[in-house]
């Protein structure tokens, strides 16, 4: 019952306050008039009676404190009053306050925005049913890593291992959407039990039947929701309707939920939006049927996606897969090439190459936060330094310290609350920001948000900064003692040199966490700017590109397919502005190229391996278009046309691996798969490009021209990219080229938009992320220092400014005085720089990953941020020091 | 009256000795503070110098527990003074009061007694 009567009477007195307070004056004074009336009867006189009375009592103002605290609403009205008595000193002081809450914002808003990206990305499960029993499944040998499965080793794997559950093949291209406006999209041709394999059932509709997916089956297509709602303006009736698609009848069977994305979506630069079975068989892939390999190897081209049987690991697989390789070589399939097969756990897939950027970035925000609240709190203190005389009156009058402690922590409190607001609104930007500015190559980060879990990390990260910005002042004012305080008087006094110690030690913390952040900044510049000095192989700069596909239904054979890339290219050079241009197969950086087997004259593979090539389709235009440097021979040029001879250029790894010291030029060579009587004629070699990936070793690459491509090995490239040259900004042809192809033919879409500097930085986009981010941190930490440490010289002059009259009268030069004052900050900015050094050798390890060409322990970096971190120390202490040098001796001493 | 004894000859009164005290006095009849203090201060011959600044608040502590109720009543000399008088909860609380404080005092005593035979 106690908590009944408890709450009862606090909220009577709460209430009731008025009525309490005046019986609470009227019950002392009636205490005090009777005291003092028996101590008059004892023989005192009337005024040292009532003294006595009153000193019985204790200061009245502590006595009512404490019958207060006793009602049990103390807490509740004083932090009310705290609360009103904060906003109206922190009003008083509008520099401090504007300053103190905005670097409380960028720091709390820095987290927080950060929070929203991490939580995205690493903390919100993948969109599929129990995502951590999805692996992807990969092979592997010489010179390939990750790549894709046979459909041999997808029969093998799914009847042979037993820690898959199921496995499923996917794999990825491109479909147009006929009708008025042609759409080119992205699309991937899926097993039917890839969905089921990922928990993902077709809001409306159903998925593909195992029917739908045999050779030949019916056409039928199941529609991602965005695809949905932009052409089919989210029409339910869609479902079972038909549709063109690159110019045939299909059925919509189903519409995929908003979220879906098959798990190469991630990270790509472009997700799929509609899906078709695959429809293929063990013959049509050249395969055996069932569990059966074939001896030799096989064409390696799909995704595949398994999830494992229950109680089954990743590495569970990994073992079976082991033990089925090492027999399957034996028996001969794939043998002498260092073949294996492998899972990686889905997440890992996806996030695993943006895990380690995304936590340096946080890391270091986190850093960011720290040094804000370090700044604060030294700002809080010296607003303490300032305001001890007020708070050492109010202890004399009776106000208890708990009661002081508890104001200043108010005081933080109201100064945390509004940077913390002020802070989501920079985190709800900084997120779009992020968002706009995150490149695809960074899965998830897209899609990250501010929602409701991200508003409380924001709300604990404020109240830990109120914390440890609002701790330190209040625990010295804990030990205020009034008559110490009011006895040293107006003058600025020594006394305050613990106090500055503490202000020290904090700048000194906030400049050794800058150094680290911009140490790493440094590093992460340096890095990127090496992976950009990487000679690519081609000149990015004013490269415009675009995807267009000729689809068979308007070009049914090579003949109107080269015809309207010939057209196509004729108008854009006529475009003012178009320095060169021409079309190719993939491009660089953007995506990936497999190998086509090859029969170089006079070379002979080890046994049991190929002579592979990456293949590159090309016009003649391309190797202007991207400025490709010639070793020796000539370029493609219009004799290289259908009816002219097979000519050939390959890169600069091609003629070292496959022809070595004799004569490239004039060298045959066949594709195979071609006509027996169609070889190609070496014409030129083209240094090497770096096509895969900016580092990375070039793998043997031949390029033909789109005419001849279609004579042998015979087959019509229907989707090519347009590049284009311009001798100024190559988005200003975004326009032209358009109208160019509309011109020509309305009916093609045009997709894939984008410069050659933009593809080059998405392929960066890991360490370019990292740089950015930790660019703006570093420059932010070195900011929040200066301010500290302009804040501790301007103390240290303004306590100083008596020694500094007494020395100016002495005969002190003004350049004496400011050598004195710089001292003061550049003193704690060494001390500083040499503990964020070392600390800055320790963390940037973490970094190691993302670096390219530098090591964490890079000697120039930390030249550098030696230098710019003393310059900034020495920029913020010169305005306050000047203010010391400028002592006037007769002013300061005459106030004395 | 007797001027006061030296202010460092008195001893405070314990925390939770203070509210047993005030208990026992209002239990013999309603008393306003000031009289409360008076008498404390009496009856244990001036040993026990209440200080006001605990006295109140233990006042408003024991009638936010409803152990003591007040009300205003005229004094002797028609001074309006706020009177504290026991309830029936404060008479119970007296009593675990005083059996507790037994206890424990006479445990004191009995190893005072032992410490000064044994030593």
């Amino acid at each position: 019952m106690a908590w009944y009567h408890e709450t009862l009477s606090a909220l009577g007195a709460l209430f009731g306050r008025a009525r309490q307070e005046r019986e609470m004056d009227e019950e002392m004074a009636f205490h005090i008039e009777m005291e003092t009336r028996r101590l008059v009867e004892s023989g005192l006189g009337a005024g040292e009676a009532r003294r006595r009375a009153m000193s019985t009592f204790g200061g009245v103002a502590r006595h009512k404190d404490e019958v207060r605290d006793e009602r049990g609403t103390s807490w509740l009205r004083d932090g009310w009053s705290d609360v009103r008595f904060a906003m109206r000193s922190l009003r008083r002081r509008p520099g401090f306050t504007s300053v103190a809450v905005v670097t409380l914002a960028l720091g709390i808003g820095a987290t927080t925005a950060l929070f929203g990206v991490v939580k995205q990305v690493l903390l919100t499960p993948l969109p599929y049913r129990s995502p951590e029993s999805l692996v992807m499944v990969w092979s592997a040998w010489k010179g390939f890593d990750q790549t894709w499965l046979s459909y041999d080793e997808w029969e093998g794997w799914r009847a042979r291992v037993r820690a898959f559950a199921d496995i499923g093949l996917f794999s990825e291209g491109s479909a147009n959407f006929d009708g008025d406006e042609p759409e080119r999209v992205r699309m991937a041709l899926v097993q039917a039990n890839v969905f089921p394999i990922l928990g993902v059932q077709p809001i409306i509709g159903r998925n593909f039947t195992a029917q739908e997916d045999t050779p030949n089956g019916p056409r039928v297509v199941i529609l991602g929701y965005r695809l949905w709602q932009r052409r089919f303006g989210g029409d339910p009736s869609v479902v079972g309707r038909d549709v063109r698609i690159s110019g045939e009848a299909t059925t919509v069977v189903g519409v995929m939920p908003a979220d879906f994305r098959l798990p190469m979506d991630f990270g790509a630069d472009g997700r799929t939006e509609a899906w078709f079975p695959m429809a293929t068989d063990a013959a049509q892939n050249g395969a055996l049927p069932g569990p059966e390999f074939p001896r030799g190897g096989a064409s390696h081209g799909y995704h595949a996606v398994a999830r494992l049987a229950p109680g089954m690991t990743a590495a569970d697989a990994n073992a079976q897969l082991r033990s089925l390789v090492a027999e399957l070589e034996q028996w001969g399939y794939m043998a002498n090439v260092g073949f294996h097969a492998y899972t990686v756990p889905l997440e890992e897939q996806i996030t695993g190459r943006v895990r380690p950027v995304l936590l340096v970035v946080f890391g270091a925000v986190g850093l960011v936060l720290l040094i804000a609240c370090a700044n604060v709190a030294g700002l809080l203190l010296v607003r303490g330094e300032a305001r001890r005389r007020e708070l050492a009156v109010r202890v004399a009058l009776g106000a208890g310290s708990g009661r002081l402690q508890r104001l200043l922590l108010t005081e933080s409190a109201v100064l945390v609350a509004a940077g913390g607001a002020l802070g989501i609104a920079l985190a709800w930007g900084g997120v779009r920001l992020v968002r706009a500015a995150a490149p695809a190559s960074l899965p998830r980060v897209a899609d990250s948000t501010i929602d409701g879990e991200v508003l409380i990390f924001a709300l604990v990260a404020a109240f830990v900064a109120a914390l440890m910005a609002g701790m330190l002042p209040a625990l010295h004012t804990a030990r205020l003692a009034p008559a110490g305080e009011l006895k040293e008087g107006g003058r600025g006094s020594t006394s305050g040199a613990a106090r500055l110690r503490w202000r020290q030690a904090l700048v000194v913390a906030e400049v050794a966490l800058a150094v680290v952040l911009v140490t790493a900044a440094g590093l992460m510049i340096r890095s990127v700017r090496n992976l950009l000095a990487i000679d690519s192989g081609f000149d990015a700069g004013h490269v415009l590109t675009m995807r267009i596909s000729t689809p068979s239904a308007f070009y049914p054979d090579s003949v109107s397919v080269a015809g309207f890339w010939d057209e196509l290219q004729r108008r854009v050079a006529a475009v003012p502005g178009v320095e060169a241009v021409g079309a190719v197969r993939l491009l660089p950086l953007a995506t990936e190229m497999g190998d086509w087997g090859l029969q170089v004259e006079g070379y002979t593979p080890p046994p049991n391996q190929g002579t592979p090539g990456d293949w590159q389709v090309v016009t003649p235009g391309y190797f202007e278009a991207m400025s490709l440097d010639m070793i020796e021979g000539r370029r493609f040029d219009a004799r290289d046309d259908m009816g002219g001879t097979l000519a050939m250029i390959v890169n600069r790894t091609f003629v070292q691996q496959y022809i070595g010291a004799r004569h490239a030029l004039g060298t045959q060579v066949r594709i195979n798969g071609s006509d027996s009587t169609a070889a190609y004629t070496i014409v030129g070699v083209v240094d090497d490009v770096h096509h895969d990936a900016l580092v990375g070793k070039v793998k043997p690459e031949f390029y033909v021209t789109l005419a001849q491509f279609a004579r042998a090995p015979g087959s019509t490239r229907r989707s090519m990219s347009l590049v284009v040259r311009s001798d100024g900004d190559p988005d200003a042809l975004v326009g032209p080229v358009r109208s160019a192809v509309r011109a020509i033919d309305p009916r093609l879409p045009i997709s894939e938009v984008r410069t050659m500097r933009d593809i080059v930085n998405t392929s960066i986009g890991g360490p370019r992320f990292a740089m950015q981010a930790l660019g703006i941190f570093g420059v932010l930490a070195l900011a929040l220092s200066a301010i500290g440490i302009f804040g501790i010289v301007s103390q240290v002059v303004a306590s100083r400014a008596h020694e500094f009259g007494v020395r100016a009268a002495l005969g002190a030069t003004p350049g004496e005085l400011l050598r004195l004052s710089l001292r003061a900050g550049v003193k704690q900015a060494a001390v500083g720089l040499a503990v964020g050094i070392v600390a800055a050798l320790l963390a940037t390890r973490v970094l190691s990953s993302l670096l390219q060409g530098v090591t964490a322990t890079d000697p120039v970096t930390f030249v550098a941020v030696v230098a710019v971190t003393g310059l900034v120390a020495v920029a913020a202490s010169v305005g306050p020091a000047r203010r010391g040098a400028r002592t006037d001796p007769a002013r300061v001493l005459g106030s004395s | 009256m007797a001027p006061d004894p030296r202010p460092d000859q008195r001893s405070e009164v314990l925390q939770g000795t203070l509210e047993m005290l005030a208990l026992k006095l209002l239990a013999a009849e309603p008393m306003h503070g000031w009289g409360l203090s008076l008498e404390l201060r009496r009856i244990s011959g001036d040993v026990f110098d209440v200080n006001q600044g605990s006295l109140y608040p233990a006042l408003q502590k024991m009638l936010r527990r409803r152990w003591i109720r007040a009300e205003w009543r005229a004094t002797e000399n028609n001074r309006r003074a706020r009177y504290y008088s026991i309830t029936r909860e404060g008479r119970k609380q007296l009593e675990a009061e005083i059996a507790d404080w037994e206890r424990t005092s006479g445990a004191v005593n009995r190893v005072l007694r032992y410490a000064l035979q044994g030593g």
